[in-house]
């Protein structure tokens, strides 16, 4: 990269440490569990989801605000998700579903709320969720637990579903790489999808906001410079509405990723009754 | 790559390359995130989804007993409104029996008197029938007789004679 | 043409790839829409499909993004 003067729109993705902690050995490989902003503020995001969790769910029949909040984030995945898509074998599997679903959503909105602080070259939050590591673990973790639950549940024939029916012997085998291709892309797909949606919309609302500080500065030169403040009050038009765009990107990624992991558990629950 | 002291501090510009693909801080957030995930997980698995799904499930177990003992409740209500309509029923049907039986019997006494009242009228009628009768029939023999004296007296005053009896009763007529 | 002028081009280039999500986007949710005019009561039954499809469609346009962002920054 050449000169990149004001405008980078990567640094808010720069991960430094904040708390040193030596390195832990793994037999030979050196483990870092140093706090980063990263993980700090991972770590933040899941205190948020149970210290909220455990204030709001209170048990009473008739609920307050906060624990009518708290069942109708239970009830998007319960009887929006769950239900409908697996039916009542369903049930084991809410709470991992609900545990992806509350920390996606908890870091998402974060990251979006408070990401306002990051223009200005503070650091009020980190975006968890835009770091390919994190997202590729939950996508990792996702997918090879519904594999291994296929393979515990319904032993060596869950590898069935490669096989396409009606396809003939031939056509079978060659579904069955392709099937294969498209299985086992899930969650390269899983992870990039919440990847790219989160880095996109943040290296953007990032531009607009460089846009705003550096047109304005260029507009304080005087002349014909002085349209740039158009141009900054555009950009800051701009990132109100973008604001507004990514908290509904955060929470329909958040549900994505629970709509697709109950999708992907319904093979696994409902094997063979669908084929 | 940028080295652990200068990432924070230098530009990316300069180490190049996204962020998110600097493999050094891989193996550290991959391993909070397992950690993470299961300790969240466990929160879930062990106090959450209970809590809330109980509470919902809980709620909705209320709601159907509630609305189910409110039916019985109305179905009892119910029965008892209908056990109440047939003795009204009952009742009234009674009391149009016992009225129609006072009418019934008064019609008959009234009817009785009436007969009774009619005959003596008809016999009162009947008696004063013949003694008018027998009034007339003696008025009317009384009358024959001064008719043929009448019509004697005028034929002897007219003729200077005195008609026989036989003339008097052929004129009479 | 210097590498570093022609990994600007193919960011350039990288990023057309997503005006395929673009248009299936509006496909999906112009087809969402017209169902959901004809028939207004089954519309509502059918939107967790609908962000299905979109997120489905939507990771076509992201790889492009991303492979654009890594030649732009990579």
């Amino acid at each position: 990269m050449a000169q990149q003067p004001a405008i980078d729109p990567m640094h808010q993705f720069l991960i430094h440490k904040i708390v040193e902690i030596p390195p832990v050995n793994l037999g030979g490989f050196m483990l870092d569990l140093s706090i980063t902003n990263s993980i700090l503020t991972l770590i933040i995001g899941a205190g948020v989801v149970m210290a909220f969790l455990a204030l709001t769910a209170r048990g009473q029949i008739v609920p307050n605000r906060a624990q009518a909040a708290a069942e109708a984030l239970y009830g998007i995945i319960d009887t929006t998700l769950v239900t409908p898509i697996i039916g009542p074998g369903g049930r084991p599997y809410i709470p991992f579903i609900f545990t992806l679903f509350m920390l996606i959503l908890t870091l998402n909105l974060m990251s979006v709320v408070l990401a306002l602080g990051n223009i200005g070259g503070l650091e009020w939050t980190f975006t968890v969720t835009a770091q390919l590591a994190v997202t590729a673990t939950l996508a990792v973790i996702t997918f090879f637990s519904v594999f291994i639950l296929g393979f515990i549940k319904h032993g060596p024939k869950f590898l069935g579903i490669f096989w396409v029916p009606g396809m003939g012997v031939i056509g079978g085998i060659l579904m069955v790489f392709i099937e294969m291709i498209s299985y086992f892309v899930r969650p390269v797909t899983l992870a990039m999808r919440l990847f790219g949606n989160m880095l996109g919309g943040h290296v953007v609302m990032s531009l607009f906001g460089s846009f705003v500080v550096g047109l304005g500065i260029f507009a304080l030169s005087g002349g014909l410079a002085t349209l740039g403040w158009l141009g900054s009050g555009l950009s800051l038009t701009m990132i109100v509405a973008l604001t507004g765009l990514e908290l509904v990107v955060a929470i329909l990624q958040a549900f994505v990723f629970a709509a697709l992991t109950t999708v992907y558990l319904n093979e696994v629950v409902n094997f063979g009754h669908g084929h | 790559m940028a080295t652990e002291t200068s990432a924070s501090t230098e530009a990316p510009a300069a180490s190049g390359g996204l962020p998110q693909f600097d493999f050094q801080w891989w193996p550290g957030q991959i391993a909070w995130v397992l950690v993470i995930f299961v300790v969240l997980l466990a929160f879930m698995r062990l106090f959450a989804v209970p809590k809330l799904g109980g509470t919902i499930a809980a709620r909705e177990a209320k709601i159907s007993g509630d609305v189910a003992q409110a039916r019985a409740l109305k179905e009892e209500a119910d029965a008892q409104a209908e056990a109440a309509a047939a003795e009204r029923a009952q009742a009234r049907a009674a009391a149009q029996k016992l009225a129609g039986d006072a009418r019934k019997a008064a019609r008959a006494g009234i009817d009785q008197a009436l007969a009774v009242e009619e005959a003596r009228l008809a016999e009162a009628a009947a008696t004063a029938d013949a003694t008018i009768n027998a009034a007339r029939d003696r008025a009317m023999a009384n009358v024959a007789g001064i008719a043929r004296d009448t019509a004697s007296a005028i034929v002897a005053k007219l003729t200077g004679k005195a008609a026989s009896a036989a003339e008097l009763a052929q004129a009479k007529g | 043409m210097d590498v570093l002028s022609a990994k600007m081009i193919g960011s350039g280039l990288a990023a057309i790839g997503m005006a395929g999500a673009g248009v299936g986007l509006g496909v999906l949710f112009g087809n969402y829409l017209q169902a959901a005019i004809r028939n207004p009561s089954a519309a509502a039954s059918q939107q967790t499909m609908l962000f299905l499809g979109m997120a489905l469609t939507e990771t076509m346009g992201l790889f492009a993004f991303v492979v654009s962002l890594l030649l732009r920054f990579g």
